[in-house]
């Protein structure tokens, strides 16, 4: 994909996953797809107020179909229907982060995301970073690095690097402090995160993980 | 936890308007500043009208004439990481990395960002406020520290919270709404209203339009610019004050240019004082001594507000210092 | 992890010696896991999405609650008409105060009683009424049915008024929580006029707010009469107490579960009405219900480091000697009897010696949410003014401010009874390590030599402390099973909050049994199946937990060698266990895999109790600490950025270096949050409402607030007598200078000194500005 091609005419959207679309501009910058489109050429779609339609969402490569209101946040969705609890509640204003998943591959606030707007998208929790029972790369590296305390802000934080990686897989220390900027510790781990997120980082550059 | 609405994702810019004349419809980008306002009851939806799959509405790429033109729905981080954005417009990609948080840039588009509603604690609260029909400001007797110092028009005092509205001023952006009516370009600094002109509302967008791109005019040569944000911690926080500067330096001197304060006022307010203290000027220590000075001659501060003219000054003095050095 | 995997100190791990039953334990002398950074034991749950908060317990037919609270700071509750929200789609149960069984008694501190649903609501965010419903979406729908009826009253949430003639009474005899606490030693008058500097300064601490990232609340569920509760706590028996107390149920019927917390602070020390209106919604729906309050009722009602108005009077000799100390503080513990100015005096009560000392400290009530202890209550307050002042007196004559504390330190508890002696006292220690490690004299020296040029200005500061509690004591209770293939099971009542107490306990049963910590299961934080303990806070945890961990473990020792001794036909006292062997220490042919242990693989589980013994009489255990902070000043701006910090802590001995290191990052973390970031907004003027219940207007320090070089220096002086494993209390004292260091740093880089918290662009920018005004 061309440095400063639109997504819309481009060509080399053709035949690659979404992750394609992510382009680079310079060293270590990031620059991060549209959060995914619908396709134009769908018809609208219509979710009555105080009743639930079906849709399907893509949650760690997985199809699973379910029925929405349309004011349920996918957090909701994630937590309490799917029980995937790895994304956790806890300001549900957009304000700590706790609840970070990728959409996308990009880190976003799943309390701000109404389930229906993820519809089709692919969506990773912390769950979908284990392999089987093994932790992913960032995961350990928080183990390694104590990079918590009480555990309840980590999925998010866990998420955020994660997001981080896979778009600047060697950053700075600034890059890595600004990346889980947008994830509250009221423990104040947020040193030990910051060594883990390197550590991370060699991780999966060494590992080959991705 | 949200209410009850109803919820459409047309698939073209005519549907969507056409959705978004009914009565209390809402319109739906990134979704980031309407969901929390709907949290908050700031006021209700009937319909949200989710604009996500109107791809037109994507991209950033060059216009004809060398400027740029960014869709509505452009993130704010690709706005932030944008290649043109960052070799020619560079205030404003240095506006957009100031905004929220990452996961905030990532979701939030540029047409929601300039639209976005105050805020103003006593608006977002459980306050009756005069901006939300009631007959008070709560924040002028109140707890007015982070609230305005120009332009409150004695009726309500919040400040605009964008980060990237000044910058797309100071560039002297245009923006696309689209209605009914058909389309029309909006000089952004025509873009928003003060509460003198309409308490209740922030923006000129009428009933039914939406905005659908913003177009940067092709910059001029010899243009430097830069944001500033002074803030009460260093993430995830709204402008004490901040400003944004494009300014034209041609053998030494100002030929043109504008400075726009964000954090001073309901709309991004920009200083014609200060422009017309340094245009025409070198930007020796002098003349940015009395542009600071200047810039804040008619504030007029609230009880709690007043460190904003130190402020202001502050950082007008080291921006315009900054950019005479280059 | 495979076995060769394992760190040194994990293979074969020596165990040392048991002494015999009835004999006294003594601290190890030398230990070979304890101490070691080890990462937690459940690391693994807390970064796979495996450990199940409770706010993330699922039940089957679970319903979900919601609060319907009073948003006025005073108003009598005239009606409440729910007759609406009984008829949306999806309710299935609505309570009030005139629900039958919902007319409770609710009790705060010093015997003052109100309701659960009371229908005067003295504060913001009381309750009125609550819901369940099939969704949490419906529960809140139906809330905002609910229609009430309010008398609205005048109200009084500023502390500074509300003691002022006129001000609205909070409760009919007014607005003061008692008489004045006062304390006094020697003679102030004398003191000061022996002085040969005297400086006098008033400070304030605003009003901060816990904000756990786990919300508080429960799950409830009924099974007949016996009542289950998930609930976010630091204590599953004090919720197990309230919650049978409030609905008159025997204990054993109230079983309460807390494995893991998402943050606490102090704040969840007690269980909140939302417990018993879980319990009381669950019980009318027939059906679980999950409880957890709105981020913004949290803000509310879940408690809150009170304001603290302090005026500090201060003598000092030019030799540096202190004369005397004269302090006051006004606070409010809101609207209720809650501690409004507890402890915030008890620093300059006891930190440095000074012969002629006297406080006061005056609580009052207002018109707001209730407080709860926050980490180290009342500390962090007294010393951002005795710091300060130590900071000031130092300067005018002209001693460094280390040197000034150094001539200060008391060799005994001045301010308790019989001057009772520490056990260990590691101020002097904390503060000559703590200066070396940070280079404080070079660095100083920088900042007078960096002189005037350019606006960013450099700065350093200290302060030192200590923390009033942090030594443990009774009652606690654990209980460890062996199993008969040597891996075993640790069951204590204590929750872990996230400072790793559990990875500490399995490391004292691994010392003390030789167990691999992963053959280690723990069980604990559940009524129902774990022993009694008291809640986890005040720095006590380990120093109460780990000796009865250790005895627990030894008294499973003592039983497997007099089993083993039958075994080898020798006298138990004759054993040691050695490589998970039981070998004679005369004859080391002599010996018995621990798994061939007749009397283990018969019985199937050995199983040892273990109880926290007394504290040493006539002794204090007290925790010390000195940090030492650099910070970089835009003196035009007023930013203030902290660039490193060192923190010397004498916490006894380390348990784990890891946690340990981790408890002292976030204790300057949200020290951080306290002197730059954190503040509570009241609309005192028109509505007495909170401004900011949310963390975009409440702010916590964000990863680009703090610094990511921060030094942890332990000064581990062995305590024999605190208690058998020489640990005493971390949590609390890495909080308590924070502020005050970083306030002194602006000081030194700027000459300005901020009384009053937070030291933002907000306030700094003017004061700077002033400040050049004045010249």
């Amino acid at each position: 994909m061309g440095k400063n091609c639109d997504e819309k005419t481009c060509n080399c959207k053709k035949g690659v996953s979404r992750r394609g679309f992510f382009s680079s501009v310079g060293a270590g910058a990031v620059v991060l797809a549209t959060t995914g489109s619908f396709a134009a050429d769908s018809p609208s779609k219509v979710l009555e107020p105080d009743s639930t339609t079906p849709i399907t969402l893509l949650v760690n490569g997985r199809e699973r179909r379910i029925l929405v209101e349309p004011r349920w946040s996918l957090l909701f969705v994630l937590r309490e229907k799917f029980g995937l609890t790895g994304a956790k509640a806890a300001c549900e204003r957009g304000e700590c982060g706790s609840c970070t998943v990728l959409i996308d591959d990009i880190p976003r606030y799943s309390c701000l995301t109404l389930a229906v707007e993820a519809e089709g998208l692919p969506i990773t929790t912390l769950e979908g970073l284990m392999k089987g029972e093994e932790l992913g790369p960032v995961q350990q590296a928080f183990v390694e690095h104590d990079a918590f305390q009480c555990g309840y802000c980590t999925p998010g934080q866990i998420m955020a690097v994660e997001g981080l990686l896979r778009h600047t897989p060697d950053p700075t220390l600034d890059q890595i402090r600004r990346g889980v900027s947008g994830n509250l510790c009221r423990c104040g781990a947020y040193k030990n995160i910051f060594a883990a997120a390197q550590k991370a980082s060699e991780l999966k550059r060494g590992g080959g993980a991705k | 936890m949200l209410p009850n609405f109803k919820y459409v994702r047309p698939g073209s810019v005519e549907e969507a308007i056409d959705h978004l004349t009914s009565e209390g419809a809402r319109v739906h980008a990134g979704g980031t500043d309407l969901l929390g306002c709907l949290r908050d009851n700031v006021f209700g939806a009937l319909k949200v009208v989710s604009i996500n799959a109107l791809d037109d509405l994507r991209g950033i790429r060059q216009t004809p004439d060398r400027g740029v033109r960014i869709g509505a729905l452009a993130t704010i981080t690709q706005v932030e990481n944008h290649e043109l954005i960052n070799e020619r417009y560079k205030g404003l990609a240095m506006g957009a990395s100031e905004v929220a948080s990452p996961q905030l840039r990532n979701q939030g588009t540029i047409g929601g960002n300039i639209c976005q509603k105050p805020r103003c604690w006593y608006y977002r609260g459980e306050f009756h406020c005069i901006r939300k029909g009631g007959n008070l400001c709560y924040a002028f007797g109140g707890e007015n520290q982070f609230h305005c110092i120009f332009g409150s028009d004695k009726k309500c005092c919040i400040v605009h919270p964008s980060d990237i509205a000044p910058a797309l001023v100071a560039f002297d952006a245009r923006v696309r709404v689209s209605g009914h009516k058909g389309d029309r370009l909006v000089p952004i600094e025509k873009f928003y209203v003060l509460p003198g002109e309409d308490v209740e509302r922030e923006t000129v967008l009428e009933a039914g339009e939406i905005v659908t791109e913003i177009i940067l005019p092709p910059i001029i040569e010899g243009t430097r610019s830069s944001y500033r944000k002074v803030r009460a911690r260093r993430s995830w926080d709204f402008a004490l004050a901040g400003v944004a500067l494009a300014l034209v330096l041609k053998g030494g001197k100002v030929e043109s240019g504008r400075v726009v304060l964000s954090g001073a006022a309901p709309v991004p307010w920009r200083s014609h004082t200060v422009e017309k203290v340094i245009i025409g000027q070198k930007l020796d220590s002098k003349t940015i001594t009395r542009a600071a000075e200047t810039a804040v001659h008619n504030a007029e501060p609230l009880a709690k507000n007043s460190y904003k003219i130190p402020l202001f000054k502050a950082i007008i003095e080291e921006e315009l210092t900054k950019i005479a050095i280059g | 992890m495979k076995a060769s995997d394992k760190p040194y100190y994990l293979r074969g791990i020596p165990v040392p010696e048991t002494p015999a039953p009835g004999k006294e334990l003594h601290p190890w002398k030398e230990t070979h896991v304890i101490g070691k950074p080890l990462s937690r034991a459940d690391a693994y749950q807390r970064v796979s999405g495996a450990a199940i908060f409770p706010s993330d317990t699922l039940l089957p037919d679970m319903l979900y609650g919601a609060i319907l609270r009073c948003p006025y700071p005073n108003a009598l509750v005239k009606s409440v008409d729910v007759s609406q929200a009984e008829r949306l789609s999806g309710v299935r149960a609505v309570i009030t105060g005139s629900t039958p069984g919902a007319d409770l008694k609710w009790t705060y501190l010093q015997g003052s009683s109100t309701k659960l649903f009371d229908p005067h609501c003295r504060f913001e965010g009381e309750t009125v009424a609550a819901v369940a419903a099939e969704t949490p979406y419906q529960a809140w729908d139906a809330v905002q049915t609910i229609s009430v009826q309010y008398q609205v009253l005048p109200y009084t949430v500023d502390e500074r008024s509300a003691i002022e003639p006129g001000a609205p009474k909070v409760h009919q005899p007014g607005n003061r929580v008692g008489q004045p606490e006062k304390y006094q030693r020697g003679g102030v008058e004398k003191g000061f006029s022996e002085a040969d500097v005297v400086l006098e300064q008033d400070y304030r601490t605003e009003c901060e707010l816990h904000t756990p990232l786990e919300l508080h609340g429960c799950v409830a569920k009924w099974d007949g009469d016996q009542l289950t509760i998930w609930e976010s706590t630091q204590g599953v028996y004090g919720v197990q107490s309230k919650v049978a107390q409030v609905l008159a149920l025997p204990l054993s019927k109230v079983r309460v579960v807390g494995h893991y917390i998402g943050g606490g602070f102090g704040s969840k020390l007690q269980p909140g009405k939302y417990t018993v209106i879980a319990a009381l919604l669950a019980k009318a729906a027939a059906r679980p219900v999950k409880l957890f309050l709105s981020r913004e009722e949290t803000f509310l009602s879940c408690g809150n480091r009170p304001p603290s108005n302090m005026r500090l009077k201060a003598g000092v000799k030019k030799d540096g000697t202190l004369t005397a100390l004269q302090f006051s503080v006004t606070g409010t513990g809101g609207a209720y009897p809650a501690g409004g100015v507890s402890l915030v005096d008890w620093l300059i009560r006891d930190l440095y010696t000074c012969p002629n000392v006297q406080t006061e400290a005056i609580d009052i009530f207002t018109h707001t949410g209730p407080a709860r202890p926050f980490r180290a209550p009342g500390h962090p307050q007294g010393s951002w003014a005795l710091e300060q002042m130590l900071d000031a007196l130092a300067e005018k004559i002209s001693m460094d401010p280390v040197e000034l504390r150094l001539k200060n330190i008391p060799a005994f508890s001045q301010a308790r009874d019989g001057n009772p002696k520490y056990t260990t006292t590691g101020l002097r220690e904390c503060l000559e390590t703590g200066a070396k490690t940070f280079g404080w004299r070079e660095a100083l020296q920088r900042v007078r030599e960096s002189g005037r040029a350019g606006h960013i200005k450099r700065g350093v500061g200290m302060a030192a402390c200590l923390w009033v509690a942090g030594g443990g004591g009774p009652p606690s209770t654990i209980i460890i099973k062996l199993f008969s293939d040597g891996s075993a099971n640790l069951n204590m009542g204590a929750s872990d909050i996230g400072t790793g107490t559990k990875t500490v306990m399995a490391m004292v049963l691994s010392e003390e049994l030789g167990l691999d910590i992963d053959r280690i299961q723990i069980e604990n934080a559940d009524t129902g199946t774990t022993q009694y303990a008291t809640p986890s806070g005040g720095s006590k945890t380990v120093p109460t937990e780990a000796p009865a961990v250790r005895a627990a473990a030894v008294h499973v020792k003592q039983q497997l060698l007099a089993m083993a001794a039958e075994d080898l036909k020798t006298q138990a006292a004759n054993l040691i266990i050695k490589d998970g062997e039981i070998v004679a220490a005369s004859d080391p042919s002599k010996k018995i895999k621990i798994t061939d242990v007749a009397g283990l693989k018969k019985r199937g589980v050995l199983v040892g109790v273990g109880y926290r013994g007394p504290n040493p009489k006539n002794k204090v255990t007290n925790p010390f600490g000195a940090q030492f902070c650099e910070v970089l000043v835009n003196t035009r701006t007023g930013e203030v950025e902290v660039v490193r910090f060192v923190a010397a802590q004498d916490s006894g001995r380390v348990m784990n270096r890891l946690t340990y290191e981790n408890q002292v990052i976030g204790g300057i973390t949200m020290g951080i949050g306290l002197a730059m970031t954190e503040f509570r907004v009241l609309d005192k003027n028109e509505t007495g409402k909170l401004c900011n219940k949310n963390w975009h207007d409440y702010k916590l320090p964000t990863a680009l607030d703090v610094p990511s070089d921060i030094v942890s220096v332990p000064v581990e002086l062995e305590d024999s007598e605190a208690n058998s494993t020489g640990a005493k209390g971390l949590g609390e004292p890495v909080t308590i200078p924070t502020a005050a260091a970083i306030a002194n740093a602006v000081y030194n880089a700027t000459g300005i000194r901020v009384t009053t918290t937070p030291i933002n662009p907000v306030q700094l920018s003017l004061l700077l500005s002033e400040a050049k005004i004045k010249g």
